[in-house]
């Protein structure tokens, strides 16, 4: 029966791992914190954000960004914990 | 410190000045094959980490390069390209010598610049109108152009101009056509930078 089970469980298993990837993706989204710190320099440029709004923001930002590149490092190396 | 720190590729006679280099250094200069240079300094480290004030350093080095002896041509090196000895850097140089003397040849005598069109906050604005109106301007003054990253909701246009320096002045009148008019929307523009958006040169040697 264990063979069965697996076979049976398997794709599931498969898909749940997908879905936590994707989900993981968009949670530590490298490009749009890049994004979002470019724009954060621009609206700093155009008068329309404090500097020390403009370095408040930034600061988080970068810690995010530290973060998702860490976590995409991770998943690219298959050290991520995939959790029930 | 051994390492040589590079900044950009000239041709011609070698560089050499003062100021403030990448990761502490005061002397830029030039180390040379045959008639192609490299633009350095001396740094510790053959991996430097990009700082703000260092990535500031490096562009600044390059816009001191380009207005060199009345203008220079400069083929510039993305942050970050660092040589653990002299004769690393001359073996990429010879190895990439046709290269560079192509980028060389498309660049000379012309300069990038930037322009970014930002929406006013919660304006209604006709994004391609304001892209053709700006084209109309800018693209029979310039020798190319290319888009850059929309990575704002508020930006409309980003693209870098690569310009003769002979025809900076009539491209300096267009945009100031374009913020005069401007209605909706904000010009950004920036530069002379080096002509890094125009330059495809991959350096692959051993560091």
């Amino acid at each position: 029966m264990f063979v069965l089970d697996d076979l049976l469980f398997r794709p599931f298993v498969g898909i749940v791992d997908a879905i936590h990837t994707i989900a993981l993706d968009e949670l530590y989204d490298v490009e749009g914190l890049e994004d979002d710190l470019k724009e954060n320099q621009l609206l700093y440029e155009l008068g329309e954000r404090s500097e020390a709004e403009y370095r408040r923001r930034k600061a988080e930002l970068e810690a995010e960004l530290e973060i998702a590149r860490e976590v995409h490092e991770r998943l690219a190396s298959g050290r991520v914990e995939v959790k029930s | 410190m051994n390492n040589r720190y590079v900044y950009g590729i000239i041709d011609g006679d070698p560089v050499e000045f003062e100021g403030e280099a990448v990761a502490g250094a005061t002397d830029v200069y030039t180390i040379s094959h045959r008639r192609l240079g490299a633009v350095v300094s001396d740094i510790d480290t053959t991996e430097p980490e990009e700082t703000d004030e260092d990535a500031k350093r490096h562009d600044e080095v390059l816009r001191e390069i380009m207005n060199h002896d009345g203008g220079r041509a400069v083929v510039p090196m993305q942050f970050g390209m660092a040589f653990e000895s002299d004769r690393a850097l001359k073996n990429v140089l010879r190895g990439a010598l046709p290269a560079f003397r192509r980028a060389l040849n498309d660049v000379e005598g012309r300069v990038e610049l930037g322009v970014k069109v930002v929406s006013e906050e919660d304006a209604d604005v006709d994004a391609d109108a304001v892209r053709e109106r700006v084209a109309d301007e800018l693209e029979p003054i310039a020798a190319q152009s290319v888009a850059n990253d929309l990575f704002s909701d508020r930006l409309l246009l980003n693209r870098s101009y690569l310009v003769d320096r002979e025809e900076r002045e009539e491209f300096d009148e267009a945009i100031a056509r374009l913020e005069e008019e401007a209605e909706g929307f904000m010009v950004r523009y920036t530069g002379p930078f080096a002509p890094y958006s125009f330059v495809d040169v991959t350096i692959g040697a051993s560091q």
